[in-house]
């Protein structure tokens, strides 16, 4: 998995889910939902996130594109 | 094919409840779903809307959708110089974000249309490959298909289904500020919106107070999504809007002292429209199609302008059965011939601004006054720009893009 949702500290703004390119954050209810097998480790997520409630675990392969 | 609704509108926001009541007004069949468990929750927004365009509608807010009135801004450079700009006359409303967005389709809903609540629209319907209706589940119960000839996209930020539908509604991180913000009480306004500048106050961008009711006022922040200023969870560097909010409030002699109300948050769009606002059987309005000031992120007065604009030519095609992306492109024609061009300016303006170092920001500052202040924002910037440039020539290569 590479990113955890801490929903202690989500404010459920949607911001991830608005900057996530293939759809796999979203609003289900009253909370934000993952959906791992759409995720491609790219951490656009982590790093909009105003609250700091996304935990990033970049993959190997996706090590580059984050340090850049 | 018989159609369940005339239109099927996603989401109940400023568009969707604008566009709603336009079309249930003349006696079309809508239909409009809302993801939210109930409308305007959670607000991740600011609150401000500026009164030309709302009063230019002929809209009459109730007053229980106003916090306050604002009656000008004050701007504050990085070493505390100050441009006070005042109004005699309303210029803006602080709103109950969450009072006007439930009001407003309330309206729509007086008209004649249909809102359904806690309703996630999460897929397209379609028929011979044309967009048909939309797949819905409400409160997570079993899914279920509704037909209509024309989806209007009215979803904000995420735009899921715009995305489904084939239109690039992706903002870039660059393209977007990350944003927190607390209400807080006491604080002592003059019922001005106040914006603080400075790369060390806020990088590429600003922290605003928006006064409310009783010695209330969001204090918020947003910071560019791409830059790297903290370390975040898991140890990867990315934009950190709390910290620096906070750093703020506490170096605040007023806002140190007091109370934090609620927090919020949000990504906003700073960037340019997307590129196509039209195909068959479906249009995007609003902040799904980044119809957003890129200056300060507002969205609500746009998402009004362009779902009256868009109803206009909704009305126009469901007379003609006409829902081809060329007959439906009259309403991005429109768009882009008015509100784009300002937005346009504004995306310039942005562009320039966030070049501009804590130095820069001071002199200018110092330099213009209300009145220039004022042409900034209304997109004349040949005298302002000229008054900076002869007392400091360098900061022509900075703003010469404002002027040619």
């Amino acid at each position: 998995m590479p990113i955890e949702i801490n929903h202690s500290r989500c404010i459920q703004c949607i911001g991830c889910a608005s900057v996530c390119p293939t759809g796999a954050i979203e609003l289900d209810g009253l909370r934000m939902v993952f959906h791992p097998e759409k995720c491609i480790s790219c951490g656009a997520c982590a790093k909009a996130c105003p609250a700091n409630a996304i935990r990033f675990i970049p993959k190997e392969g996706a090590k580059q594109e984050q340090e850049k | 094919m018989e159609y369940d609704h005339d239109v099927i509108i996603v989401g109940a926001g400023p568009s969707g409840a604008t566009i709603s009541r336009i079309l249930a007004q003349e006696g079309l069949d809508v239909m409009v779903f809302d993801k939210r468990k109930e409308l305007g929750e959670p607000v991740r927004c600011g609150e401000g809307l500026g009164a030309r365009e709302i009063v230019a509608q002929g809209i009459d807010i109730p007053k229980q959708c106003i916090s306050t009135d604002i009656h000008g801004a004050k701007v504050i450079s990085p070493d505390g110089s100050e441009i006070v700009w005042k109004d005699k006359e309303t210029t803006g409303w602080v709103l109950e974000r969450k009072m006007f967005d439930k009001w407003l389709m309330e309206q729509a809903v007086h008209k004649g249309a249909r809102v359904q609540s806690y309703t996630r629209v999460f897929d397209l319907v379609k028929n011979d490959g044309k967009i048909s209706g939309v797949k819905v589940t409400h409160g997570g119960r079993d899914p279920y298909e509704v037909t209509a000839p024309l989806i209007i996209s009215a979803e904000g930020m995420e735009a899921s289904l715009a995305r489904k539908a084939g239109f690039r509604a992706l903002s870039t991180l660059y393209d977007v500020d990350t944003c927190y913000q607390y209400e807080m009480q006491e604080y002592d306004h003059e019922n001005l919106i106040e914006l603080y500048f400075g790369n060390e106050v806020s990088p590429r961008g600003y922290v605003w107070i928006f006064p409310k009711a009783d010695k209330k006022a969001n204090v918020g922040i947003g910071i560019g999504a791409h830059l790297e200023t903290g370390e975040k969870e898991g140890g990867i560097k990315g934009a950190t809007p709390k910290e620096y909010l906070d750093r703020f409030i506490e170096n605040h002699n007023q806002l140190k002292k007091a109370s934090r109300l609620q927090d919020f948050g949000g990504v906003i769009s700073v960037g340019a429209p997307i590129d196509s606002f039209a195909k068959d059987n479906f249009m995007v309005v609003g902040t799904g199609a980044r119809q957003v000031d890129p200056i300060h992120g507002g969205g609500i007065a746009l998402a009004m302008e362009s779902g009256v604009m868009a109803a206009s030519t909704i009305l126009r095609a469901h007379k003609a059965k006409d829902y081809s992306e060329e007959f439906l492109s009259e309403y991005e024609k429109t768009w882009r011939e008015g509100p784009g061009k300002k937005v346009a300016t504004r995306l310039l303006l942005r562009k320039v601004m966030e070049s501009a170092k804590d130095d820069d920001f001071n002199y200018i500052f110092k330099t213009i006054t209300d009145k220039d202040l004022n042409d900034v924002m209304a997109g004349k910037f040949a005298g302002p720009v000229a008054k900076v440039v002869a007392g400091r020539p360098q900061l022509m290569t900075l703003l010469k893009a404002l002027v040619s």
